[in-house]
Order: C-alpha cells, then sequence, then structure tokens
C-alpha cells in the first residue's frame, strides 16, 4: 500500500531551496542568484519505495519570529500544517548563520533533516565539514547535496522517509540561562491550561516566542484561557531584551559545536570581494549600474534587428498573401489585416524580448543583480523607500505581476504598498515592442539610447513617486535594509536559456491569446459597421477613437493612437498589435505605415513612449495590485496616478523635445 | 607582472577612456568636427557616459596603486572587465547591423567603418589587459 509523505523545505535565503525542489521534482521553478525569489510555497511530487512523497518549497526564512509576509508563509505551513518531515536547506559555506534556524527548528519536536547543500563551493575555499559529527550533536541526519548537480539526492530521500517513520520526536532544547529559564517554565505552566493550544504546539516553543515578544504568538494565546496568567507575566518582563539574550544563547550553542565539526581556511580576498569593492563603491556604483543598463538595450536594439527584419518581411508577405487570395474578401481581411497584422505586429518584437530576458538571466544568476539592490539602498533610503523595494521594482523590468508579488518580502506593510504602488513605473517587457517601434521608426541609430532613457525615467518616476506618497498618503519610517550579498556565479549557458525561455515564452503565449483577442476586436471595431472603409473614421474604431482624442489630442495623438492606447489596458503589447490592425501596412511595415504619417512627429513619438511607459499598469498587474493590497482604493489610485502622471510628463516631454531634437 | 605595469595600463587606459568620452559629449553638443572624423567617434552622450563610467574605474584603480593601496588592484581588474564587456556589445551590434543591411539588400551602402566606435576599438587594449591579468582575476569565479 502506497503510503503519503509531505516533506517541507526550508532554510534561509538563497541557500538552494528551489533548486533543490526542481532537482528532487522534475520541476522548472525560477531560480536565482539573490535572496527572496521564492516568495510563496510551492508543491510537487514523486513517488520514492513505495511512499507518494509531496515536496513542499518554502520561502527563505533566517528564523521562525516571522516579520515578512513570506516569512510568515514559511512558518504558519511549518506550524499549522504539520509536515511529516522538515528538510532544512543550509549553504555549507555559511554554517554558523545557518544553523540558527535549526536551533529554532529543532524546538518544533518535529523531525528535521539537514541536507548541507553548495557543499562542492564550501570544499572548493577550502571549508572541511564532519557531517557525522554534526549529526550526532544535532542529533539530526545530515547529508551532503549539490542540487544544481543532483548530487545526493536519493540520500536525502532515504534519510527523510527514515526521519518520518521514526516517532516519536522529541524537541532539542538550548539552555536560555537560568533567567530566561524559569520564565519559561513559569510560562510552559500558564500555557498548560490552554488544551487547545498544548495540543497543537510545543508548549516550551511557544514560551520561547513569547519570551521574545513574537506578535504571531501573543494573538495565537491572546483568545486562549491561558491568556490572562500570561500577559500579566509578559508585563514585567522586557521582550526586546529577552530577545537578544535568546538569540546570544542560541548562537552561543552554534560556537560550541562548529570548531568540532568544521574547519576553514583562512581566505584572502575572494573574487566576489574584489568585484564588491567596484560595483558597490559609493561613487562608481551607480554609475557602473546605468552604464550596465545601456549595454543591455543596447544589445536588446541592435542584436535583434536582423531577426526583426526576418520577421517582419514574413508577417507582410503572409499578410498580402492572406487578403489577397482568402475568399470570402472580409475572412482574408480578418485575417491578413486583423490577425496576421495584429499578432505579427507584436512577434516582430520576439527577439528583443528574448534578449532582454537573457541579459537579465545572466544579471541575476551571475549575483549582480543583488549588489544593484544594494547601491540603490542609499537614494532611495533618502527618499523614503527601504532598499529590499529595488529587488521587485528589478524584477519589474521582466514583468510587474511576479515584481509586485515579490514584495511580499518587505516586512513593513506600508513600505510593501508604497513598493507596490510605485512598481508599475518599472518598463516591463511588454512595453518593450513599443519602445523598439517607435525609437526604431524615429530615432534610427540613437534607439538604443531612447529606449535607455525610457527605463531610467521610468526608474526615476517610482522613485519621486515613493517620496512624494510618503510625505503625503503613506507617512512613516523607512525600514532598515540587511541583505546579504550571494557569492558571484558565472552564468552557465543552459541555465540563462531555460531563464530566458521560462519567461520569453509567457510573452509567445500572449501573443496566441490576450494579443490576439485584441487584434480580432480591433479588426472588428475597425471594419464595421458593414460597409464603411476599413479603419476610417466612420467605423466603429474610429468613433471610439475619435471620442477619446480629445483627452489626448494636447499630447499631439490622434484616433488611431487613441483606440490602440486603450486597447494596451489588456496587455500593453496590444499597443502595437492594434496601431499593425489600424494602419492595415499592406506593402509597407508598420514603422514605414508611423513614419510616413504626417501626424507623427520623433517628439510626439518620444510622447507616446512616456505616455506607455506610465499610463496605467495592465489588466494582470491591476488584479494583483487588488490581490496584494486587498484594496480596491489603493487599486484604482494606482490607476488615476499612472494616468495623471502619464499624461503631464508626456506633454512635457512633448512640447520640449522639439527643442532638443527639432522634431516638432 | 609588477603592480608598476598595471598602474601604467590602468593609468594609460584609463585617459583615452576618459577623453574619448568626453569627446563624445562635446561632438553631441556641437556637432561633427572634421579633425576628428578619423576618430570615428559618434556624438552620442549615452556610450559617451559609458566610456567615462570605464575610464573612471580605471583612473581609480592607477590612483589607489600607486599611492600603495591594495584595493586598487580589483578597480583595475574590474575596469578591464567593463572593456571587454563593453566591447564585446559594440561588436555584437556590429555584426548584427552588418547581417540586417544584408538582409534589407542595403549592403553594398554599407561600411564597417560607420558601425565602430571608440568602445569597439579601445577594447582591444582591454583584450590586452585580459590576456594579462584575467586568469589572476577570475580565480575562483563558479558556474551558478
Amino acid at each position: 500500500m502506497t503510503r503519503e509523505i509531505r516533506i517541507a523545505l526550508t532554510g534561509n535565503p538563497n541557500v538552494g531551496k528551489t533548486t533543490l525542489f526542481n532537482a528532487l521534482t522534475g520541476s522548472r521553478q525560477h531560480v536565482g542568484n539573490w535572496p527572496g525569489v521564492t516568495v510563496e510555497k510551492k508543491t510537487g511530487r514523486i513517488n520514492r519505495n513505495g511512499y507518494e512523497i509531496e515536496v513542499v518549497d518554502l520561502p527563505g526564512t533566517y528564523s521562525l519570529t516571522a516579520y515578512s509576509a513570506d516569512e510568515i508563509i514559511a512558518r504558519n505551513f511549518l506550524l499549522d500544517e504539520k509536515p511529516d518531515v522538515v528538510v532544512q536547506v543550509v549553504d555549507a559555506t555559511n554554517l554558523e548563520r545557518n544553523l540558527y534556524l535549526t536551533t529554532q527548528l529543532s524546538e518544533l519536536r518535529v523531525p528535521v533533516v539537514i541536507a548541507l547543500n553548495m557543499a562542492d563551493m564550501a570544499e572548493a575555499q577550502g571549508d572541511a565539514i564532519d557531517r557525522a559529527r554534526l549529526s550526532e550533536f544535532l542529533e539530526i541526519p545530515v547529508v551532503r547535496t549539490v542540487g544544481t548537480r543532483g548530487e545526493g539526492l536519493d540520500t536525502l530521500l532515504e534519510a527523510a522517509i527514515k526521519e518520518a517513520k521514526t516517532s516519536p520526536h522529541h524537541e532539542h532544547t538550548v539552555g536560555y540561562g537560568d533567567d530566561a529559564e524559569a520564565k519559561i517554565v513559569t510560562l510552559v505552566d500558564a500555557l498548560s491550561a490552554d488544551r487547545n493550544l498544548a495540543k497543537r504546539y510545543p508548549l516550551r516553543w511557544l514560551a520561547v516566542k513569547l519570551l521574545e515578544g513574537d506578535e504571531n504568538v501573543v494573538s495565537k494565546v491572546r483568545e486562549g484561557p491561558a491568556s490572562v496568567r500570561v500577559q500579566s507575566i509578559l508585563s514585567s518582563i522586557d521582550a526586546d531584551e529577552y530577545e537578544a539574550v535568546m538569540a546570544d544563547k542560541r548562537y552561543e550553542a552554534i560556537a560550541a559545536i562548529l570548531p568540532q565539526v568544521h574547519r576553514t581556511d583562512p581566505k584572502g580576498t575572494t573574487f566576489s570581494d574584489m568585484v564588491d569593492r567596484v560595483v558597490t563603491n559609493r561613487y562608481l556604483g551607480i554609475p557602473i549600474f546605468l552604464a550596465l543598463m545601456w549595454g543591455a538595450f543596447e544589445l536588446t536594439f541592435t542584436v535583434a534587428t536582423p531577426f526583426m527584419t526576418a520577421i517582419d518581411t514574413l508577417v507582410v508577405w503572409l499578410a498580402e498573401l492572406a487578403v489577397a487570395s482568402i475568399e470570402p474578401a472580409w475572412l482574408g481581411s480578418l485575417i491578413g489585416d486583423g490577425i496576421i497584422s495584429g499578432v505579427g505586429a507584436v512577434l516582430i518584437f520576439l527577439p528583443n524580448i528574448f534578449i532582454l530576458f537573457l541579459i537579465l538571466a545572466f544579471l541575476e544568476d551571475s549575483g549582480y543583480l543583488a549588489r544593484a539592490a544594494f547601491i540603490m539602498d542609499r537614494p532611495l533610503y533618502a527618499i523614503g523607500l527601504p532598499g529590499k523595494a529595488f529587488i521587485p521594482m528589478l524584477i519589474g523590468f521582466g514583468c510587474n505581476v511576479p515584481a509586485i508579488m515579490a514584495t511580499r518580502s518587505i516586512e513593513s506593510e506600508k513600505d510593501r504598498l508604497l513598493t507596490i504602488l510605485v512598481n508599475p513605473f518599472m518598463s516591463c517587457s511588454a512595453r518593450l515592442p513599443v519602445y523598439v517601434l517607435f525609437a526604431g521608426a524615429f530615432f534610427g541609430a540613437q534607439a538604443g539610447g531612447v529606449m535607455f532613457f525610457l527605463y531610467v525615467l521610468g526608474i526615476v518616476v517610482a522613485i519621486v513617486s515613493a517620496k512624494l506618497f510618503r510625505s503625503t498618503v503613506l507617512p512613516g519610517d523607512v525600514s532598515p535594509f540587511v541583505m546579504e550579498m550571494p557569492p558571484y556565479r558565472l552564468p552557465t549557458a543552459m541555465t540563462s536559456l531555460m531563464h530566458m525561455w521560462s519567461r520569453g515564452s509567457m510573452y509567445l503565449r500572449k501573443a496566441g491569446t490576450i494579443i490576439l483577442l485584441g487584434a480580432m476586436v480591433v479588426w472588428a471595431l475597425a471594419s464595421f459597421p458593414y460597409g464603411v472603409e476599413y479603419g476610417s473614421a466612420e467605423s466603429f474604431a474610429g468613433m471610439l477613437g475619435h471620442l477619446i482624442e480629445p483627452l489626448v489630442a494636447p499630447l499631439g495623438f490622434d484616433w488611431k493612437v487613441a483606440v490602440a492606447l486603450i486597447f494596451g489596458f489588456l496587455a500593453k503589447e496590444v499597443v502595437v498589435g492594434s496601431l499593425g490592425v489600424l494602419y492595415g501596412t499592406g506593402e509597407e511595415t508598420l514603422s514605414e505605415a508611423l513614419l510616413a504619417d504626417p501626424g507623427l512627429s520623433a517628439a510626439t513619438a518620444l510622447a507616446l513612449m512616456v505616455f506607455v511607459l506610465l499610463y496605467m499598469p495592465c489588466v494582470a498587474a491591476l488584479g494583483v495590485i487588488k490581490k496584494e493590497t486587498g484594496s480596491w482604493k489603493w487599486t484604482g489610485f494606482a490607476v488615476a496616478y499612472g494616468i495623471v502622471v502619464a499624461w503631464v510628463l508626456a506633454f512635457v516631454v512633448g512640447h520640449l523635445a522639439p527643442f532638443f531634437i527639432g522634431g516638432a | 607582472m609588477s603592480d608598476g605595469i598595471k598602474v601604467l595600463f590602468g593609468a594609460v587606459l584609463g585617459v583615452l577612456y576618459v577623453a574619448f568620452g568626453l569627446l563624445q559629449f562635446i561632438l553631441a553638443a556641437f556637432g561633427p568636427v572634421e579633425s576628428l572624423e578619423a576618430l570615428l567617434i559618434p556624438g552620442d552622450i549615452f556610450s559617451g557616459f559609458v566610456l567615462l563610467v570605464i575610464g573612471t574605474v580605471l583612473l581609480t584603480g592607477a590612483r589607489k596603486l600607486s599611492g600603495g593601496a591594495a584595493d586598487g588592484m580589483p578597480f583595475i581588474y574590474v575596469g578591464i572587465l567593463l572593456s571587454v564587456g563593453f566591447g564585446l556589445v559594440e561588436l555584437l551590434a556590429l555584426c548584427a547591423l552588418g547581417a540586417d543591411a544584408y538582409l534589407v539588400g542595403e549592403w553594398a551602402d554599407w561600411s564597417v567603418m560607420d558601425t565602430i566606435t571608440p568602445l569597439l576599438y579601445l577594447a582591444v587594449l582591454g583584450v590586452l589587459g585580459f590576456l594579462a591579468w584575467g586568469r589572476e582575476f577570475l580565480r575562483g569565479i563558479r558556474a551558478a
């Protein structure tokens, strides 16, 4: 008979939990070389030795006193879901800090197995860990693993199955000193009056957490029969002081074990140390970051050019062929002018999207993005945002949806809300086709620079908006930013290509779904009422556009652009798809059609790119803003604020640009 | 090789990058200058900024190292990496633009000289530095 086992993978951030999870379950969850990649739990299943094993990958946490939303997810799972065995993934290169969590897991009275991960890196830097002795001291099985190469997985699973079958498990406690221990005994006595609580959690663990002032545990006790007595005990103590004392005692316990199990060579300056001295330099850090961004956009634009030309030629040829050869004419028009021109106008930019994602994957896997967050901490702190907010902002370069979810790693609710509200200003990849189209058409060799300007503008608007919100609607102090710098690693072609594909394929799926739908709707609006000239002012699209045109006319946009902007709400790529349909490009490419439009100039193009950058989150991003804030008010605010900022800045850019680029 | 050679290398390459960066800013502001055409300098402030950044990193390394500070070495190494990295960016751009000219039938009008920039030809010196000290610097980095 098959028995089910549930294994929870826990550990500090960036120790390789998701890599191990992927290796164990065959999943392809996103991994990255910085802390905080996983913000929600993920599950996978495997069969082993007659057991059906559910593996749960939890967000990283440094301790069981949870502060941020992702840490709360991890802790609540361990406490409330009661997995059969907890596998703590430990970074073998940083044993001391990782064992801090072990001391807390040991108090939970759950079976624990340690996966000593990144063991190859530890060995390469001259560290030697005596696993048998470590296991003996902790009374926990310790298994050597290298997640990236799948080493040690069988042994790990066998150890986990064995631990899950062994019962009962006694808790391993750290001695917290006479004073704290006396308080723990008193609290355990008081807590024992609450039978419901006693059934669900180890009382000593609850007492320890109460002494540390853990808000979550205090609230668990508050509704029960032990509340009055517990409150009376807690009112006489300083929780901060006890928390510090108990942390010291845990580290003392670790310090007593480490010299007996861990031998390390004194290290000289490492590669990471050397690079960090330069790229995190107070004066050079930000210029180097900006230079790398410019390089990324230069590559994104230029290297993609021949691929774009090839796809563009194919799209134009296919559209013409469809219109000319498919009967009846309306069906030919739907397929040629609508579907092929609309979706094709977006697919042309597939090379740019893939190249940008490849570069982002390279920077992420190398560990540089964590440094980017570090160097941005100072300016962000000055304007009221924690440095931790920069990681979701960087993720926003790919897609705002996971970026907004990544704010779960921010402890303070106000900081988190602030970061969510400014995140849509980070230029996601969906906006890239609009930039490539207009910058390529109107700015020629300067296109890469224009794209760089737009990305920087997005960051600047996000930062200025954060300052504005901090001093008005969301006042408060900024939480301090503590982040561990992962070591630099040389990205492998395979992992970078896999990251590129997993993100880029999302764009392909959108082309086949929402963009296709958008193109068909715009085609229908441009074709009806029956008998009107396709895409004329008399069509439904024309009527809709003319209705909105007065609002965007001061920005230099005509009715066609107005229609495209409305449908861009579905997904920003649809702006390009809609223009592809409305311009009904025929023999010329969309770029040529736009250049030939007397209503469009370089200045108008720049204003339009600024407007698309800022005007409102797409429908998917709005959905996740509602989910993460739990508020329609803030969701509506994000839309209204974005539209106002976009309008004002597009107006300013559109009217000032002619003085600089001479393209009125 | 001694630190003296690294100081000299960093200082010379750093000055070249800064000088070409400043020239790009000047040309972007005032337009082309006939006497500078042979240097193939575009009037582009963005790549000019990148040249200035690389030059400043190298000069910082040379200054620190000449003053006896050991932490000047990483600046020279990172400056060389940036030089090679951005040279590679420009090389890829050159190849891509050439391929595009071929695809759209403008190969006859395309000239490689129109696409070469200081970021590309200064990187040749960066490559020499990388060949000399790259292995020493990259020792210890591991695959992701």
